[in-house]
């Protein structure tokens, strides 16, 4: 393709937004069904929220080949592909809402609850009266803060449907991006680039905005409306909400107040993820031998061929994890002075606040074909792509830190005439600790997100534009392209088991060393 | 909590000669003249202060009074030099403050106290930019003041397990351990429960204004009359935005005040009179 009409990029983003919001609309009825029901039933409660749990804390983009070949297998067309885009989507969306929808409910104070149980009012009425109503800020709330994480994983999953199927994705601006990029037509790469940063920008106003200020009516309680207006307070509130995992509060003796007692109870939730990975794991058995119908080539594993696959994908984790950790320090070395010089700075703030945010809804994924450009390097390719998904939820979530400190604390340092460097030592960086932690918190877990693109590079066909030596996105990578299903669900569920316990051995403590210790408001 | 005010020993004796020269300068330690403040909000041009003048003398305590949202703290701002007046000027014993200055020290109202140092080290924190002491003097000079406002016990304790008036305590000894000679305070007790805000504004004046504190001016911030009433020499009441001075008295009442008396409650009466 050497040329290119705005009208086909035009057509491209309204298939990729038409993804997006029915993956919007599904995740809005999962969540108040899912999320009134865990609210208001105890026992539902019980499974519903621990469930969830676990769901937003895996590495949804490593599932996703699974997840195509699966719905492929049920629905052999497009329309099967297109489906497989729009429930990614909807996972990247749906749990958060539900969070949401179910912290609404559980909030409605109590006053009207009562009177909805009055003998008159039926249970529909309760529903459409009472908790739909107060649910929709929430709804609202999540939904214009995690549509930039849509836009990723539609961004990524177009991308990965390209040579990894019999079926793709032939509309989309995921796929015009690549297309452009593999046919060097770099003008029209860069017009598809420009086009998606403008959809962007018009549908914050058009819909997600509109979206929110209409929401407001819906609130019991008025917040106050500073704090509201900052979106960087309002993204940095909602990533901080949707990456703690719960998980950290209910296995931890103490500060449990904000969620019902009953999930106190539930203190393991070592427990938990081990019956959900069984689960999952029975699942993709029961898809493997699906799958062979159709002609996949996956014969019944033998143990010892389970032992050695897994030998090698422990060597491929190791290699993801060290990469991602030394990406991760040096995202914080430029994330952190970068975050607290520029909240420190007011002009500066207001300045390059919304560049910020603009350059940071560009999904990595797609800016990778320009990378590639740069340098082959596949381990220089895989840094560059982790670092740009990471490096934004440091800045933003120490900018946030810092301008979320009361401003007699900034009067503090002038009028005890505190020493640049004393302020930052010994105030800015302790003040910004809690919501850094917060932020590597996530940015790691959309770190392990980015590897499957990170480090297998592939446009069509079968050999790669570029690739790492070893690491787990790309055995999960090579085993999708090859139909090899052993490989493909022990890498996808030996990740799984290592970010979660990572999560819960490492993060969990340190997240609660640093908001015991480091928490500015006490 | 026992407070042992009463000995004058505490007080670091090199700054006491340091002090005596420092109070041979005449006229009002603060001086605030003819001070307004403007700002544009949104294409809005808002009036806060108003032609506002008023000072503090010698040994002076003074409060600044007047409904909520008038500008005191604003005004209570500009004083510190971390605000810049419109127009006007305020003087520090005859010098233009533009800048926060050494000789001033605040206490606020939410204690601004760091949650990840102790009590210790958040008055350490405050020396921290005087460079003639060294460490050892510092830890020396913040026991004294902790112990001075009767935290003695409670060096290594981290702000999150106090008590909020223990908080302030700790705040009043970081201000302190700085020596300054004027003192400056935003609502100090509003964050406080009203039974320990009692306990501290009955200890606070002499922990202030004695013959060994380096302190020779306090302002305070408050809306409320009782503790203004109690605590203050002269007050100066502004009215609703914009704000401009309404009324200014010296309280003459000796000390200990009975806030029980009639004559206190024909005091409260009188300002409250000037805020109707």
């Amino acid at each position: 393709m050497t040329s290119f009409s705005l009208f086909e990029i035009f057509l491209d983003l309204a298939y990729s937004w038409t993804r997006m919001f029915i993956a919007l609309l599904l995740s809005i009825l999962f969540s108040l069904t899912v999320g009134i029901l865990a609210a208001r039933n105890k026992r539902a409660e019980a499974v519903i929220v621990p469930l969830l749990d676990v769901f937003q804390s895996i590495p949804i983009l490593g599932f996703f080949p699974i997840v195509i070949l699966g719905v492929i297998a049920i629905i052999p067309s497009q329309v099967g592909v297109d489906l497989a885009v729009i429930l990614l989507i909807f996972t990247s969306l749906a749990w958060n809402i539900t969070f949401g929808v179910y912290e609404a409910v559980k909030s409605i104070p109590h006053d009207y609850i009562e009177l909805s149980l009055m003998p008159d009012v039926g249970s529909w009425r309760r529903i459409t009266a009472l908790y739909i109503p107060a649910s929709i800020s929430r709804i609202a709330y999540n939904t214009e803060t995690s549509w930039a994480v849509g836009l990723f994983y539609l961004i990524s999953s177009e991308i990965l449907t390209l040579g990894r199927s019999s079926y793709t994705v032939t509309h989309g601006i995921g796929v015009a991006i690549i297309t452009f990029a593999s046919a060097n037509d770099w003008t029209g790469y860069t017009y598809a680039i420009i086009a998606l940063l403008t959809a962007v920008v018009i549908w914050q106003f058009v819909f997600l905005r509109e979206f929110a200020l209409w929401s407001e009516r819906y609130k019991f309680v008025e917040e106050p409306r500073a704090v509201r207006q900052d979106p960087l307070m309002r993204f940095y509130s909602w990533m901080t909400h949707k990456s703690i995992s719960k998980l950290f509060l209910y296995t931890h003796s103490r500060g449990v107040t904000k969620f019902s007692s009953t999930f106190y109870r539930f203190k393991d939730g070592i427990k938990y993820s081990i019956v959900i990975l069984l689960t999952i794991f029975i699942a993709f058995e029961l898809g493997a031998s699906w799958n062979l119908n159709i002609g996949f080539p996956t014969p019944i594993p033998s143990i010892g061929s389970i032992f050695s696959t897994e030998k090698n994908i422990i060597v491929a984790l190791a290699y993801s994890f060290v990469r991602i950790w030394y990406v991760y320090f040096l995202c914080v070395m430029v994330g952190v002075p970068v975050g607290i010089g520029v909240s420190l700075n007011s002009k500066l703030y207001d300045g390059l606040t919304p560049v910020i945010e603009t350059i940071a809804s560009v999904p990595a994924p797609a800016l990778l074909p320009a990378i590639a450009l740069v340098t082959h390097q596949g381990e220089q390719v895989a840094a560059i792509i982790i670092f740009l998904g990471m490096i934004w939820y440091i800045i933003f979530n120490v900018m946030a830190g810092i301008r979320s400190l009361p401003a007699e604390l900034f009067e503090l340092n002038s009028v005890f005439h505190i020493s640049r460097l004393h302020a930052w030592l010994d105030v800015y960086l302790p003040a910004a600790a809690t919501a850094f932690v917060s932020g590597s918190i996530v940015a790691i877990g959309a770190a392990w997100n980015t590897l499957i693109v990170a480090e297998f590079f592939i446009v069509s066909g079968s050999t790669p534009i570029t690739q790492v030596q070893t690491g787990i996105g790309k055995t999960i990578a090579l085993a999708t392209n090859q139909g090899d299903l052993l490989s493909l669900t022990l890498a996808v569920l030996s990740m799984t088991a290592l970010i979660v316990t990572f999560n819960l051995v490492v993060w969990r403590r340190v997240y609660h060393y640093t908001t015991k210790r480091y928490a500015y408001n006490r | 909590m026992e407070v042992a005010n009463s000995n004058p020993n505490l007080i670091d004796l090199d700054a006491k000669t340091d002090t005596a020269s420092k109070r041979t300068f005449q006229g009002p330690v603060v001086d605030v003249e003819r001070v307004s403040l403007e700002f544009t909000k949104e294409k809005d041009q808002m009036i806060v202060l108003e032609d506002v003048s008023m000072a503090a003398s010698q040994n002076e305590f003074v409060s600044i009074t007047g409904p909520s949202g008038c500008g005191k703290s604003s005004l209570l701002r500009i004083i510190a030099g971390l605000h810049k007046a419109t127009s006007g000027t305020v003087k520090f014993k005859g010098t233009a403050i533009t800048q926060p200055r050494s000789e001033i020290a605040m206490i606020f109202q939410n204690f601004v106290l760091l949650p990840w140092r102790t009590a210790m080290d958040n008055v350490m924190f405050a020396l921290s930019a005087k460079r003639e002491l060294s460490e050892d003097q510092k830890r020396e000079r913040a026991t004294q003041m902790l112990d001075h406002v009767g935290l003695k016990g409670f060096e290594n304790v981290f702000p999150g397990e106090l008590s909020g008036g223990m908080k302030q305590r700790v705040g009043i000894a970081r201000a302190l351990a700085l020596e300054p000679e004027a003192l400056l305070m935003d609502e100090p007790f509003s964050s406080l429960d009203a039974l320990t805000a009692d306990l501290l504004r009955k200890e606070v004046y002499s922990l202030l204004i004695n013959p060994s504190s380096s302190i020779q001016a306090v302002i305070m911030v408050s809306h409320n009359v009782e503790e203004v009433v109690e605590l203050s020499d002269k007050v100066v009441v502004l009215s609703q935005r914009p704000a401009h001075v309404v009324g200014e008295m010296n309280i003459t009442l000796p000390r200990p005040r009975d806030r029980k008396s009639p004559e206190f409650y024909a005091w409260m009466d009188k300002i409250y009179s000037l805020l109707a």
